[in-house]
């Protein structure tokens, strides 16, 4: 009978085992729990980690994430309030703030998931009509810094300000969202606006809009380039001129100081006896005017001669 | 079948004891046991044990113990490790020694962008990050790695979306990619993904493929107008500090004429000085011999003299003044 015995123990032991492992069970790190039985949640959800135990076979484990979880929209393509289309992708991040409310009203995950695409798209869509485009675009009215040698060639483009920002639009889409999954029983965290860009159209006018603007930034330089130059090349025909008069002038002047002093020297030298000067002069003359060309008729009355006719 | 049943038959035929065989049972599950009480954490990463589920302790690299396994288990996370998400290109081999190969995927969704003024740039981007915190890196967050490339796209186009292309094409880069850091961190603490961002680095930033000509055609047209400024400065260059050489030479020359002039108007005075002083001691004498000596000395060179008498009359027919060119009366 020792055979019939152990048969019995196995069998006990077996069961104990399945009652056992049925009672007891893991609560991970990431997860939370909610107990039904017959379908009908009991107790509090558990949320703390670790072995836990319930009643077996009537009590059914429902685990539920714990963590943050994602939610990726479809990019989407809306019109801004100044009518222009762009594509926007979104994310948002929530979690399953109240599990039981959460098992009740959208019994898992993909309920969520589609829930959200509906809520949050919409609210997305609201709010973007609402609003231009720079609305979304930009976050704050920060001043564009410049590179100083493109200053003031694209400032018509830095004119435009922002009434309320990046920022302010996602948390706009965020509270009402927040406000459409309040009985849920999930918590959206925070909304973003992963990528906007515009629509293929519109992209290729914004193109054609940046192509111009360089151009016209290019031409700029150009035509700097010319006036730069030719207002050296001003400078240097003026510097020319005023340094070649101004030579002139004061060779000119130190000419004109030597003469006057030339002058002043041969004035007193002469005025002490103007008539001996006047002598001196004309025999230099004489002298130098006379060649073998001259042909002189000399009457014997004149002082050189007058001893030709005898000495009287 | 059938020989094999009788096989266990035999086997278990009381020759063998039972004990045997639930000793060997119980030294094998010993054994797994044992075998599952010790692990090793590497040099890069820290271990989090769990028991049943729960996080009890995180544990450095080296040998540790732990309970056997259904108790308790061991997650690793590389928390040494710099871990890196590209953004705008991915690359597909790391070179080493040679360069990388980058996937030809189109990517420009990632990289394309709106800037302040509504233009587009095209943004590439590394964000290098390590896990600072395993626990909330483990159990905080689910799909972490996903969740910190929307951040980092995000993140990048807030910053993009508040300059201008110019700012993001030229001056920007290194603010941007300092702004960036540190919002990004500051997001990362706010949804406790444990990531520490060690470092943006901008990669290509350049305007869309399109508009590429455009953008080259300013640089080119900032290099003619550096090039005609200089041309016009190497033109000013040669011409002005020749003019003023020639100034100063004009002025030297000026100078010498004038010291020429006063040297010999002082000359002059001084010999008429010393003349006139001779001459006024005796006057007369003094003057006719000096028109005497002057005279003596011009006649010799005139070749032609006639010498009029006043008894002789009607000389004047007689004389052709054809080649005559001086008379001295």
């Amino acid at each position: 009978m020792r055979s019939i015995k152990t048969i019995v123990i196995v069998i006990v032991a077996l069961l104990a085992l399945i009652v056992l492992s049925n009672t007891l069970f893991t609560v991970k790190e990431t997860e939370q729990v909610v107990l039904t039985q017959f379908g009908k949640p009991v107790g509090r959800p558990i949320t703390t980690p670790g072995l836990k135990m319930k009643v077996p076979f009537v009590q059914k484990v429902h685990a539920f994430e714990k963590r943050f979880l994602e939610w990726d929209g479809d990019p989407n393509q809306i019109p801004t309030k100044d009518k222009r289309f762009i594509w926007v992708d979104s994310y948002a991040r929530w979690r399953i703030s109240d599990p039981l409310l959460f098992f009740q009203r959208l019994h898992d995950e993909r309920g969520a998931q589609s829930r959200l695409d509906d809520i949050l798209d919409g609210e997305t869509r609201n709010t973007i009509a609402k609003h231009e485009l720079i609305d979304l675009v930009r976050s704050t009215n920060r001043p564009f810094v410049v590179a100083e040698d493109v200053a003031e060639l694209s400032q018509p483009e830095a004119a435009e300000r922002v009434e309320f920002g990046r920022e302010k639009l996602t948390e706009e889409v965020l509270q009402n969202a927040r406000r459409r999954t309040g009985d849920l029983g999930i918590e959206i965290l925070d909304f973003r606006i992963k990528q906007i860009n515009y629509v293929d159209e519109v992209r290729q006018e914004v193109y054609a809009r940046m192509i111009s603007e360089r151009k016209r930034i290019a031409e700029r330089y150009r035509s700097e380039g010319a006036g730069e130059a030719a207002r050296i090349a001003g400078e240097r025909e003026r510097e020319l001129r005023v340094i070649e008069s101004e030579a002139y002038r004061a060779a000119q002047e130190i000419r004109g100081k030597a003469d006057a002093e030339a002058a002043d020297i041969y004035a007193a030298a002469y005025n002490r006896d103007p008539e001996f000067y006047r002598f001196l002069k004309s025999l230099g003359t004489l002298e130098e005017s006379f060649d073998e060309e001259t042909m002189l008729l000399l009457s014997t009355e004149g002082d050189l001669l007058r001893y030709l006719n005898g000495a009287r | 079948m059938e020989f094999n049943r009788s096989n266990i038959r035999r086997f278990r035929s009381p020759t063998v004891p039972r004990r045997l065989i639930g000793g060997l049972v119980l030294a094998v599950v010993a054994l797994f046991v044992l075998f599952s009480t010790w692990f090793t954490i590497d040099p890069e990463e820290a271990g989090i044990v769990l028991r049943f589920g729960r996080f009890v302790r995180q544990v450095p690299s080296g040998l540790h113990i732990k309970l056997p396994y259904p108790i308790e288990s061991v997650q690793k996370v590389p928390v040494e490790r710099q871990l890196k998400e590209e953004f705008g290109f991915r690359t597909e081999e790391v070179g080493v020694g040679t360069s990388s190969t980058y996937s030809s995927e189109d990517l420009t969704a990632e990289s394309l962008m709106l800037t302040g003024d509504l233009n587009v740039a095209v943004v590439e981007w590394t964000a290098q990050f390590r896990v600072r915190d395993p626990y909330k890196y483990l159990f905080k967050v689910r799909n972490v790695r996903n969740t910190f490339r929307d951040m980092n796209e995000t993140v990048m186009r807030e910053v993009i979306g508040d300059r201008s292309v110019n700012e993001v094409l030229t001056v920007g880069r290194q603010e941007i990619a300092a702004e960036v850091e540190q919002r990004l961190q500051q997001l990362c603490d706010q949804y406790e993904t444990g990531i520490k961002v060690e470092q943006i680095v901008l990669q290509d930033v350049n305007p869309p493929d399109a508009v590429k000509p455009s953008f080259n055609e300013v640089n080119q047209a900032q290099q003619e107008r550096e090039k005609m400024i200089n041309q016009a400065r190497a033109d000013y260059n040669q011409i002005i500090p020749r003019a003023k050489g020639q100034a100063e030479q004009a002025l030297e020359q000026a100078q010498g004429f004038a010291t020429d002039r006063v040297n010999r108007a002082r000359g002059d005075a001084e010999l008429f000085v010393q003349v006139h002083a001779a001459y006024q001691r005796a006057p007369e004498v003094t003057r006719r011999r000096m028109y005497l000596e002057t005279m003596s000395r011009v006649y010799p060179k005139v070749k032609k003299k006639i010498v009029l008498d006043d008894s002789v009359k009607g000389v004047l027919p007689l004389l052709s003044l054809e080649n005559q060119t001086k008379v001295t009366p």
